[in-house]
């Protein structure tokens, strides 16, 4: 079953994010900060990471970098989900090494299967 | 309690009370659901909205709370320094919109302003966040510069020039901030510069005799070094650019790893060139506004 570490502070969204992948089959954790996500990414590493840049503690960008850093997640899947306008969220999403951009709001039926886009082969 | 006039209210309901009967979590996550559907919504947890308070002088007894019975609806806060004021984190809870809160929580800071002769009460508000601009222009502010918001990921510059590089702490640091004498916001000012306790300096000289000096905050996550941010890039000698991209060579060739923001750089800063080649993005863009105090 693959994981899905979800860095989201807005719980209302966290919850919802967290129903969709369920119901896909996929092993969900949140992590409502920078801190905690990082912590938790490295007690368990994920198969992907479900990352808002806007987070209270240290901003998602701040975050994503941090984690590129560490040799054991430096190839996990990071898909930023951000109400940011499309282009800047892309070049974010370059600059910072992450694997991709979902818009806010997530498209409810199309949510699961845009991050299992995202999964190595087999485990999507 | 402490309730204070809402001159723009109708609704006898609300009422606005004092930031300073509050704590700093309730007033954190208050302000925090003031911005839930924002674009860029800057959410912060109680310990980065204190060192916010802290290092812009925002006053809390001069900053408001719009409440409802017992429900929080909103919020402003006020910077106050001796000769200007500085209106920030003003937000109405999604909800309750519509309903002259945010005109009412504007009007109460202002007239605080007023009371107490500031000449300019300042402000910034996102580009393109026209119903808060539109607000702010009935309040009688004026647009007056726009402002780059700017990231840098981690990695080492392209390459290191030649030339002496000394790395100062704080207090060298705060020395070479009273050498300035460019354009200041509210965020980037001295005053704010001085509230912060990891500011740290590089200074260099190159060989052509051209020099100058950066200065710089590490932010942390716990004791985990996190971020560059608070850049002030000076040029004693030479050409504005040239420098700063010595500087800025040197800064990530000792900080690799460390993501960079960095807030309120103009325009026509003369080393944003620099900064741009350096690898910086545009997050966004603020524009700064100000308002004199009527009779002034």
């Amino acid at each position: 079953m693959p994981s899905i570490l979800v860095v989201e502070d807005n719980q209302d969204n966290a919850e919802l994010f967290r129903r969709v992948l369920i119901s896909r089959g996929f092993e969900v954790r949140l992590a409502p900060d920078a801190d905690n996500g990082l912590q938790m990414a490295l007690e368990r590493q994920p198969d992907a990471i479900v990352l808002d840049l806007g987070l209270p503690d240290a901003d998602g960008q701040t975050l994503a970098g941090w984690i590129r850093r560490i040799p054991a997640l430096a190839a996990t899947p990071i898909i930023v989900c951000t109400a940011w306008p499309e282009a800047t969220a892309r070049q974010m999403v370059e600059a910072y090494g992450c694997n991709g951009y979902i818009p806010k709001p997530i498209n409810v039926a199309r949510f699961a299967d845009q991050i299992a886009g995202f999964l190595p082969q087999g485990q999507n | 309690m402490v309730v204070l006039p809402v001159p723009a209210l109708t609704e006898t309901a609300v009422r606005l009370v004092p930031a300073n009967q509050f704590s700093i979590e309730q007033l954190t996550q208050a302000y925090n659901q003031t911005r839930v559907d924002y674009v860029v919504p800057m959410p912060m947890n109680a310990a980065r909205l204190a060192e916010y308070v802290r290092t812009y002088d925002v006053d809390l007894s001069a900053s408001v709370v719009a409440m409802d019975g017992n429900e929080m609806l909103g919020l402003a806060m006020l910077g106050v320094r001796p000769h200007a004021a500085w209106i920030t984190r003003l937000g109405v809870l999604p909800a309750a919109r519509r309903r002259h809160i945010g005109r009412a929580l504007m009007e109460a800071l202002l007239t605080i302003s007023d009371e107490r002769r500031l000449p300019l009460t300042l402000l910034e508000v996102i580009k393109n966040n026209v119903p808060a601009y539109n607000l702010f222009v009935q309040c009688g502010f004026q647009p007056k510069s726009e402002m780059l918001v700017l990231r840098r990921p981690p990695g080492p510059p392209a390459h290191v020039p030649e030339g002496d590089v000394e790395l100062l702490e704080r207090e060298g640091a705060l020395a070479l901030l009273s050498e300035r004498s460019d354009f200041e916001t509210w965020v980037t000012a001295t005053d704010s510069l001085r509230n912060v306790d990891s500011l740290q300096a590089l200074q260099v000289r190159l060989a052509d005799g051209s020099r100058g000096w950066l200065v710089f905050q590490i932010q942390k996550l716990r004791l985990l070094p996190l971020l560059l941010t608070r850049f002030t890039l000076h040029t004693q000698a030479g050409e504005p650019r040239y420098v700063a991209e010595a500087l800025l060579s040197f800064l990530y060739m000792l900080f690799p790893d460390l993501d960079t923001q960095v807030e309120n750089v103009a325009l026509n800063e003369p080393h944003l060139p620099a900064m741009l080649d350096l690898g910086f993005i545009e997050a966004f863009r603020r524009i700064e506004m100000y308002r004199v105090c009527p009779g002034l």
